[in-house]
């Protein structure tokens, strides 16, 4: 077991390599002069002073050969300097670190939201496979995974808030604010959830100790409540994390809707501002989490199931 | 049940086993979800109204008419006109093209490389299906919006980039499932036989493990079709794909946003037009995937 969490980690950490040489590269491949770009960020007149731009440089490190500028960068990187964002001037650490607070907290409540209607759902159609109740949910489930969130978000914007004007139409400012984004987010993972508990709870039904439990003379709603959701309820949590870190930074539509502080739309307007510093940052974050949360996920999976743990452990 | 009966006959007596009217399509699609032929039906109607639709209807999706503009659906203007005088249908119609265009050729090229990382992993085994699958189990973490906007950011927006950012994270679900497919042949005994008769390597691979693959990865293919359109249409939204004036779906979306209140309609019918073709993708795929008559799961 120690041979794979190692190996997934060494795994990680070139792959981490790979994507900081990627974001590293991203000025010179953008055809931009970091010194020139910087300078111009402050304000100063348009024609540059060339001995500032040099001494600028220099300071940078842009005068050191490449490989060395990345070292000096990703030494930087490490310890989580990625310089200051062009636009606001504040550290990049510290804009991805509040932003990254927002989307946490957009990400959790979508996933409770799609959680509390899967495991239901997913449930009653495992109750009867291949009966009404299961087609409806298959059905319902095929439709929430063609929905595009974006425009779902218009369309619970145009009711809830300007038709009954019950809650905000966009903002970030405490609770009410965060119901809409956060449903319009939850239809895509709710489908995929209600999916992965369904088959994961016909598996379960099937197994001998819910006979055993049937003929002990539980009822089906008691079996199925004792003794099949918390098995049927293991692949969700695994499911639940992968989503976690992909909605950490890639709900940027909804964060641009909706004009909220996140990670995804920081990234976005990193890019429309060709704020280089942040975007760097961004990126590297990102996928930094991601590909850990994903890859301690795998570990934790292992962990969970000795049965994975075997010479095989794929 | 019946399909079985009707399957074993076919093997043991040499009368036509397909009575006339059964021939194979029917009886493919006898075992098959209503959902379906539905899917079939509508996806085909969307293709041959995008392709053949500009030329029935002579409709000018670029001219404006701005004493016509925001109007709501009517007899000239199908789904009414946009904030420019626009007509909404012609427009549509237009998008479409950009929109599907897109999402399939990232699909098609995503297959073709996936599929074929996935057999020479299964085939090969190794160092090459270590290192591959691994990429594969860290690619599938990025989501796909994050990769395709880094992208923009070094190469400007367009078709161009956003078929390739869709491809870098697209490939790695076939590869996985392509992998997991050729370990399972390749430990079938038709395979052994045709390997211990002497055939060569190519024969064996197009004769007898290419053809096992074509049903799953086509069904996941339309699956991950849909998929990737509401993505193409997410990137374009905000102005990372198509770039105006030319229509787009995604694009319709976000320029209808200033007019929700006056002309829902403005933004109910892109996404709806998203909607539908993702949704019959996802019925053919699922189609596909399932047999009616088999329930197992």
């Amino acid at each position: 077991m120690w041979k794979i969490a190692l190996q997934r980690v060494a795994m990680l950490i070139l792959m981490m390599l790979c994507v900081s040489l990627l974001a590293f590269l991203v000025p010179m491949a953008s055809g931009s002069d970091p010194a020139r770009t910087i300078l111009l960020s402050h304000g100063s007149d348009l024609a540059l002073d060339p001995a500032q731009v040099e001494a600028l440089r220099r300071e940078l490190g842009l005068d050191q050969p490449l490989p060395m500028q990345f070292l000096i960068w990703l030494g930087n990187a490490v310890q989580g300097d990625f310089g200051n964002s062009f636009a606001s001037r504040q550290p990049v650490i510290h804009e991805i670190g509040s932003a990254l607070i927002v989307s946490a907290t957009l990400a959790l409540s979508a996933l409770a939201i799609a959680v509390a209607v899967a495991l239901p759902m997913g449930t009653l159609a495992a109750m009867r496979p291949g009966g009404r109740v299961d087609g409806g949910v298959t059905l319902l489930v095929q439709t929430f995974v063609a929905i595009p969130e974006y425009w779902l978000a218009p369309i619970l914007i145009l009711i809830f808030a300007l038709h009954l004007g019950a809650l905000p139409s966009s903002g970030w400012f405490g609770p009410t604010s965060v119901i809409l984004p956060a449903l319009a987010l939850s239809i895509r993972p709710m489908a995929y959830f209600t999916q992965v508990t369904r088959a994961a709870m016909i598996d379960v039904l099937n197994a001998p100790y819910i006979t055993a439990a049937r003929a002990r003379g539980l009822s089906m709603p008691q079996t199925v409540l004792r003794h099949g959701l918390r098995n049927g309820s293991i692949p969700v949590v695994t499911f639940f994390s992968l989503w976690f870190a992909s909605l950490l930074g890639g709900s940027v539509v909804i964060e641009v809707i909706f004009a909220i502080p996140g990670m995804g739309r920081l990234f976005y307007e990193a890019v429309i501002n060709k704020d280089i510093p942040l975007l760097q940052g961004g990126f590297v974050a990102i996928v930094a989490l991601a590909i850990t949360i994903n890859t301690l996920a795998d570990i934790l999976y292992v962990v969970i199931n000795p049965s994975l743990r075997g010479a095989n452990g794929r | 049940m019946a399909a079985d009966i009707t399957l074993s006959r076919q093997a043991t007596t040499t009368e036509p086993a397909t009575p006339p009217g059964h021939g194979p399509l029917r009886r493919f699609l006898g075992t098959r979800h209503w959902t379906f032929a539905a899917g079939s039906v509508i996806f085909g109607t969307i293709l041959a109204v995008l392709i053949l639709g500009p030329a029935i209807w002579s409709l000018d999706p670029a001219k404006q008419d701005i004493i016509q503009r925001l109007k709501p659906p009517s007899g000239q203007y199908w789904l009414g006109t946009d904030n420019l005088g626009r007509d909404v249908f012609a427009r549509l119609v237009e998008g479409g093209r950009f929109t599907v265009t897109i999402a399939a050729l990232s699909v098609l090229i995503s297959v073709v490389i996936g599929v074929s990382i996935g057999i020479l992993a299964g085939r090969l085994g190794g160092w090459f299906e270590e290192i591959s699958m691994r990429i594969v189990d860290l690619l599938i973490a990025i989501p796909d919006t994050v990769i395709a906007i880094f992208l923009v950011a070094i190469f400007g927006p367009g078709h161009v980039t956003l078929i390739v950012a869709l491809t870098i994270v697209g490939w790695t679900p076939y590869a996985r499932l392509s992998r997991g497919l050729a370990l399972q042949v390749n430990a079938m005994d038709y395979i052994r036989a045709a390997e211990v008769l002497g055939m060569t390597r190519r024969f064996i691979l197009i004769r007898h493990f290419l053809p096992n693959l074509i049903r799953p990865i086509s069904a996941v293919t339309f699956l991950r079709f849909g998929h990737k359109l509401i993505t193409v249409g997410g990137l374009s939204y905000l102005g990372l794909g198509v770039q105006p004036p030319a229509p787009d779906w995604g694009l319709m979306l976000a320029a209808a946003q200033p007019y929700l209140d006056r002309a829902p309609m403005l933004m109910i019918a892109p996404g709806l037009a998203i909607f539908i073709t993702a949704l019959s993708v996802t019925w053919i795929g699922h189609g596909l995937e399932i047999d009616r008559t088999k329930p197992k799961d």
